[in-house]
């Protein structure tokens, strides 16, 4: 079957390395409170309003910050999208369908969530939320898509 | 949609996995089929009759709520 925006197989197995890498790092870095100096350099700031956070107001700076953060939320992003884009081994009409049945769930589920911690989790605490919230559109499917293939892989009669 | 698939596979004593294999999709397809989980495409049904030398009328039958 045509597919038109997946790519071939073999990057599958790179999605899934910078995926799970970028999962464990991330999880250290949330449990660290996100404080860390590595890998700090010079970094283009296209735009910073001036924040808690201590930055300066201003538009096109270069200003020193520590980009392991960047880096595992990169990894998180382009494993999880190479884990959920990439062909199967054998990509046909139905693999097709329970993609595209696995994405209208997890778009539904996480926003079902986020309406939750909208109305049940305040202050900083919902900035967690928000975090969290960047990566669990393509975790909810990527866990949806391949539960529903390995149940469909289950016993022949 | 009811199919008779499985009873096909039988009378030549082909596998899902073989079935699979020389229609060109996953196992998962062929399984889901059976267990009418899944409506396949026409392009996929007519595939199938082919295999099975059959109409595809023969193998695929429309059921009431359809």
């Amino acid at each position: 079957m045509k597919t038109s925006y997946l790519l071939p197989h073999k990057y599958k197995i790179v999605g899934w390395i910078l995926f799970v890498i970028g999962l464990i790092v991330g999880c250290f870095l949330f449990f660290g409170e996100y404080e860390t100096d590595a890998l700090t350099i010079n970094v283009l700031s296209i735009f910073n309003e001036g924040d808690i956070f201590g930055g300066k107001k201003g538009y096109f700076k270069i200003v020193e910050n520590s980009i392991v953060d960047e880096l595992v939320t990169l990894a998180i992003i382009f494993g999880g999208l190479l884990v959920g884009f990439t062909k199967e081994k054998v990509e046909d009409e139905f693999i097709y369908k329970l993609r595209n049945d696995s994405l209208v769930w997890a778009i539904i589920f996480n926003y079902m969530v986020l309406v939750f911690t909208i109305l049940f989790v305040y202050d900083f605490t919902f900035f967690h939320v928000l975090v969290f919230n960047m990566f669990t559109p393509l975790m909810f499917f990527v866990i949806r898509f391949n539960f529903l293939r390995l149940k469909s892989t289950s016993y022949e009669e | 949609m009811k199919n008779r698939i499985k009873v096909e596979r039988a009378e030549i004593d082909i596998t899902q996995a073989n079935l699979a294999a020389k229609i060109g999709v996953s196992r998962q397809s062929i399984n889901a089929i059976e267990k009418g989980k899944y409506v396949p495409s026409a392009v996929l049904a007519l595939k199938i009759a082919r295999l099975f030398k059959k109409p595809v009328e023969d193998i695929f039958t429309l059921e009431d709520q359809d």
